[in-house]
């Protein structure tokens, strides 16, 4: 087997992770700060889809244009979540988990009847591929790579440099210090799911044209988010970007050697693995 | 003047009481509609009991349905391949999926809260894939398991009809719900309320909790095996659907919106839900949604499940209208 072949495979197993790496930062942002585990996390990764499928596939507007809304919409949507159902279960993580089923249930059905249950196709907004170093890889897949990884840097940028992401960040290390500081804990909750959520759109959006949107869409990424946060560590950022990496490293690599059936088994063999070795993560913490 | 408890419902009478109304069922009715929804509710209510033995320790285990599922397909590949009879496999499927539940529970148990419930669901997808994607010559793959013959004779009994599976899930169902109550009654039951209230404080008085919990799952995977092994030959044909997310979480809903406090909620929880799931099932999309909403509002605003809705009302009302009907200078009475 060549080194190109490993390569191309390493890349096309990184190309989508960094989409579900943002998925996952979602999900891991909420955790860390409300301490819940949100279900339905993957059915605002569908309505960031349904955004761009009717403002960008129907209505016209510019691919990049749409997904500033998508990320926008769905993170309202985010916050308007928390304050009506989320906001009394903070620290409550089994039932947060059972309502978050609920939503999740509320908001596929709904997305079923408002959409409709077909897929939806989203034209591509690029085409072609760029060859570099005997590589192939194409520009769609390459775009929306490179998007998520903007949207990482400028997660990681909001939360270090900004007021209401260092709020946040403190609210995730401590809330009753961060309370005693003047830290609006009410505000920053809403706040840092409605950013969970809109990382979870603006990745639906971004997928949007490589798969069809469709009411069901959410499950796919949310299993993968799943898969990235226990390896990575639940709460940790970086650690969601590293489980990113090994998840997208070993699944193309797996590619190589098995089929798609037993490449989508290879992540949970990965949970059982990690869970076993080091139960808290690669990079949890005590 | 302290407000009165409520009576409480002592095991033996509630035991007796649905034994008493499985038993009067086929009396009322022989339509085999009415005997397939009654059939799926006790099938249902092994299930959910079972399940909740291990909230009641704090697990909420995702991967209770793959119990159900590997039972079901132990039973059925064994029946149609090995041609081995019913009532040998009805053991068997139970005791691998109590067999795999060992060293699966041993690893899930490490961690708790959150990472539980991942784990278990992580596991629950790797069994669901494995029954749909490999060996389809054996599992069928995503077009099913099929051909899976009812229960044979057993002691000049037949149970080709309707009613005569009835009888058979009641007498599964009736002693399941036996032997768990009266463990929740028992000195069992009770650790496993402390256990899920305060972990620590159980270890430092002596009770080996992860040893504890594990017995509740593997003994929460036997019934759920049971389960499926009837299941298999109720259906006569297996999806590896049947065990995926979504009846699980149908089992997370019947068990929660009854409330997982008493050993009665999963069995409040289960009949109605299972009724409100027939009468809507001409909705369909509806049904979902109205399921979920059910589930969020339960969980926001009687998070006790419907077992505590009496109290809850007693206290909403004395709440509203108490103060009203109290004379006044009533409070300051000592």
């Amino acid at each position: 087997m060549s080194i190109e072949l490993l390569v191309q495979a390493l890349l096309n197993g990184f190309g989508l992770a960094m989409v579900y790496v943002l998925v996952a930062l979602g999900l891991t942002l909420i955790f860390s700060i409300l301490e819940i585990i949100n279900f339905a996390h993957g059915e605002f990764y569908m309505l960031g889809g349904y955004v761009t499928y009717y403002v960008y596939a129907l209505f016209g507007l510019n691919y990049f244009a749409t997904l500033g809304l998508a990320i926008l919409t769905v993170g309202l949507a985010g916050v308007v979540a928390e304050r009506l159902i989320f906001h009394d279960l903070r620290g409550k993580a089994l039932n947060a988990f059972i309502v978050s089923l609920g939503l999740l249930w509320v908001m596929q059905a709904g997305a079923q009847l408002a959409f409709g249950v077909l897929d939806k196709p989203v034209p591509s907004a690029f085409s072609g591929v760029v060859r570099f170093f005997g590589l192939i890889m194409s520009v769609e897949r390459l775009v929306v790579s490179l998007s998520a990884i903007v949207l990482i840097v400028a997660l990681y940028l909001f939360l270090r440099l900004s007021r209401p992401g260092r709020a946040m960040r403190a609210v995730a290390q401590d809330p009753d210090a961060a309370a005693l500081q003047g830290v609006n804990i009410d505000a920053v909750s809403a706040l840092g799911f409605g950013v969970g959520c809109a990382l979870a759109g603006g990745a639906g959006g971004l997928l949007a044209p490589v798969f069809a949107v469709s009411p069901a869409m959410g499950a796919l990424p949310v299993v993968k988010a799943f898969i990235i946060i226990i390896v990575g560590g639940m709460g940790s950022l970086p650690g969601a970007v590293l489980g990113g990496l090994l998840l997208g490293g070993v699944e193309g690599l797996g590619t190589l050697f098995m089929g798609s059936a037993a490449v989508n088994m290879l992540g949970f063999v990965m949970v059982i693995v990690v869970l076993l070795l080091r139960p808290r993560g690669l990079v949890g913490g005590a | 003047m302290e407000p009165r408890q409520p009576a409480a419902v002592t095991p033996t009478v509630g035991v007796a009481l649905i034994t008493l109304a499985i038993a009067a069922l086929p009396l009322l009715t022989r339509d085999s509609y009415y005997l397939d929804v009654a059939t799926t509710i006790l099938m249902n209510l092994t299930l959910t009991m079972s399940f909740r033995l291990q909230v009641r320790t704090g697990q909420i285990n995702m991967a209770h349905i793959s119990f159900m599922g590997i039972g079901a397909y132990t039973s059925a590949l064994l029946v149609t391949r090995l041609g081995l009879p019913f009532w040998a496999t009805l053991w068997v499927g139970a005791l691998i999926a109590a067999l795999l539940a060992v060293p699966i529970g041993s690893v899930a148990l490490r961690v708790s809260g959150p990472y539980y419930f991942l784990i278990t669901f992580a596991f629950s997808e790797v069994v669901r894939l494995f029954f749909n994607n490999f060996f389809e010559d054996l599992f069928g793959g995503p077009s099913g398991l099929v051909g899976i013959p009812k229960p044979g004779r057993l002691l000049g009994m037949t149970f080709n009809s309707k009613l005569a599976l009835y009888w058979l899930m009641a007498a599964i169902c009736v002693v399941v719900v036996v032997a768990l109550v009266r463990l929740d009654y028992s000195r069992f039951g009770l650790t496993a309320g402390a256990i899920r209230q305060a972990d620590p404080v159980v270890e430092t008085l002596g009770v080996n909790v992860f040893q504890f919990k594990l017995t509740t799952f593997v003994l929460g995977s036997f019934v759920a095996g049971l389960a499926g092994v009837f299941f298999a030959h109720y259906r006569q044909v297996l999806h590896s659907s049947d065990f995926g997310l979504e009846p699980m979480v149908l089992l997370v809903v019947f068990t929660v919106i009854g409330g997982t406090g008493s050993v009665w909620g999963p069995v409040i929880g289960t009949i109605v839900m299972t009724l409100a799931s027939e009468l809507l099932r001409e909705l369909h999309h509806y049904e979902i949604l109205v399921f979920g909403a059910v589930l969020i509002l339960t969980m926001l605003f009687a998070p006790e499940g419907l077992v505590a809705l009496p109290s809850a009302t007693r206290r909403l009302l004395r709440r509203l209208f108490g103060r009203a009907t109290e004379p006044a200078g009533a409070r300051l009475a000592p």
